[in-house]
């Protein structure tokens, strides 16, 4: 079977290679020339004193990243970003796991429900942001109000202050990205073999044992990479951060390292400290996926 | 307990988790709709309402008439659509190129492509703002349509991938033995049954473009040229914050979204097995 698969692609994947490199030509230029390219360019840049508009440059060695050393603003904004990534990511594992394990019950109406559980993540962020801002809004907020009618709290809480707007920046990113836990999770429970929870239910397992020693075992694999892209992409986040810091509020006390390294080049003109501040970046991301991959790395991954 | 009480119970406490997450996830949606139907006293009642007492349509008219709303929201169609073309173009062949050709580097570049994930917006548009000025397109559309095509080409190329290796070679081969061309073949064949991938792969690319802020706020400056996400933002960062006017502009650029993610969802799936969901 195995054999006769291959020689039947044989003579589709004919020795035509240079026309199968000429179809992907393109696409690989375009990504050479617009990804590629501006990342090593970004090394480069990190390496000059480089202002962001008018082309002078001079060569700068490592002064840049001696800058970002000794800048306090540089190491707070990279520990904000460690503390918004975790405490993000752990709520999206906590609230997307138990979401798909839900939605993956059978109910009435369930793919409608689905689709407006998945929605928060594909509508614009700009849009969460200022949803999120009305309903917080600390005169006329709609969460303020049901908070002080419960009894919550006495007075109305100032969420875009010094000491809740961390908070708010992560109730609106574990709003606008768990669904993709959801996704990816719902994804993978659709796949587990029913016959695992009947061996179960047959050994008397009840229903919690059944999550942690059948569901949980096989929810490994996929929780492996959730974990790995969403630190990638809620450490890298800058729209979400970047907007809650708009219009007023603490929004010092909420800038992550994406939000420093966009300052750096967009607000300081210092095109060359703000590419330092991403290579950084990029650097500390290479690091946790080799820890990562060395502490968790499985058999059945990619 | 016995097993009827405990089926109630089971059922009973997945209908809580389900209104649960309903709240969390469409309330908020729900109260947006709310505020752009109400006439601005009634936008800060005090008890707050849901439900507009004397519902109104001027927040939308206000937005169209007193903003570049409309102007914003071509661009972003015009952007968009550029963006899902060009992407498209160039993935397709380059994806069906990943699946049936066999080249020195082919998994090679297919891994290399998943690498380029770890390359974050924030990493790119800084040298990519450098370059795009020493090329003089600063502040174009076309500086726009070619970031985002950079930039959603990895998940592109790897989604088509997924649905092309779906496809099965033997209709290909049939083709070709009945004296089809391979362009034929291609054409009349192979693209037909990967259409659906390939609405899919354009959709996920419009939402990208549509939704994007950190591009356009970068490349562009001029007023007329920005897209919905800048148009908005710059209405809430105006002096006097009209909540009812950034309702109505939140709940009508979600329009779009709405109507081409119901299209999708059955792909979310597939979308996810290619990384086609980014973000």
């Amino acid at each position: 079977m195995h054999s006769s698969h291959r020689r039947r692609t044989a003579s589709v994947q004919t020795s035509q290679a240079r026309l199968g490199i000429l179809l992907l030509l393109p696409a690989m230029l375009l990504l050479a020339g617009l990804t590629l390219y501006p990342v090593l360019y970004g090394v480069w840049l990190s390496l000059h004193h480089k202002h962001s508009f008018f082309p002078q440059q001079s060569w700068a060695g490592l002064e840049n990243y001696w800058f970002l050393l000794a800048d306090p603003e540089f190491s707070e904004s990279v520990w904000r970003g460690v503390v918004y990534s975790v405490s993000t990511i752990t709520l999206q594992i906590i609230i997307g796991v138990g979401a798909a394990l839900a939605l993956n019950q059978y109910f009435p109406g369930r793919s409608l429900v689905r689709g407006i559980v998945l929605f928060p993540y594909v509508i614009p962020t700009v849009v969460a942001v200022i949803l999120w801002k009305w309903l917080l809004n600390n005169q006329f907020g709609l969460i303020n109000y049901g908070m002080v009618m419960l009894g919550l709290t006495d007075e109305p809480i100032n969420w875009m202050g010094r000491t809740y707007i961390m908070t708010s920046l992560i109730l609106i990113s574990v709003w606008q990205f768990f669904p993709f836990v959801v996704l990816a999770v719902l994804a993978r429970l659709q796949t587990i073999p029913t016959e695992l929870y009947e061996a179960a239910r047959v050994d008397g397992a009840g229903p919690l044992s059944r999550f942690l020693y059948v569901t949980l075992p096989q929810l490994a694999s996929v929780l492996f990479i959730v974990v790995l892209l969403r630190t990638i992409w809620m450490f890298t986040k800058f729209d979400t951060v970047w907007l809650m810091t708009q219009g007023g509020g603490a929004e010092k006390y909420i800038r992550t390292l994406p939000v420093y390294a966009y300052l750096r080049a967009f607000h300081y003109y210092e095109a060359g400290t703000g590419a330092a501040a991403s290579v950084v970046m990029f650097l500390l991301l290479v690091v946790f996926a080799a820890v990562y991959f060395m502490m968790f790395r499985r058999e059945e991954q990619l | 307990m016995n097993r009827r009480s405990a089926f109630f119970l089971q059922r009973f406490s997945l209908a809580l988790a389900i209104i649960a997450l309903l709240l969390f996830t469409a309330f908020p949606f729900a109260w947006m709709a709310a505020t752009a139907f109400k006439p601005s006293q009634e936008v800060f009642y005090w008890p707050p309402r849901f439900f507009p007492e004397q519902a109104t349509l001027s927040n939308i008219a206000r937005l169209f008439e007193e903003t570049r709303f409309l102007d914003y929201f071509r661009n972003s169609v015009v952007v968009a659509s550029a963006t899902v073309l060009l992407t498209l173009a160039l993935a397709t062949p380059g994806a069906y190129s990943l699946t049936r050709f066999r080249f020195r580097g082919r998994e090679t570049l297919a891994a290399t492509i998943l690498f380029t994930y770890m390359f974050a917006p924030i990493m790119i548009i800084i040298p990519f703002y450098v370059m795009v000025r020493y090329f003089g397109i600063a502040n174009t559309h076309l500086a726009l349509v070619l970031g985002y095509t950079a930039f959603s080409m990895p998940f592109a190329l790897w989604m088509l991938r997924t649905f092309f290796q779906s496809i099965p070679l033997d209709l290909e081969e049939a083709a070709l033995t009945d004296g089809a061309d391979r362009g034929r073949a291609v054409l009349y064949v192979v693209l037909p049954m990967a259409l659906p991938g390939i609405i899919a792969t354009g959709i996920f690319t419009f939402i990208l473009a549509w939704n994007d802020y950190i591009f356009v706020r970068i490349l562009i400056t001029s007023d007329e040229l920005k897209t919905l996400p800048i148009g908005i933002a710059d209405l809430y960062n105006s002096s006097v914050i009209d909540w009812g006017m950034i309702m109505a502009s939140g709940m009508l650029v979600i329009v779009p979204v709405v109507i081409v993610f119901s299209f999708i969802q059955k792909f979310l799936v597939a979308g996810w097995g290619g990384g086609g969901v980014k973000g």
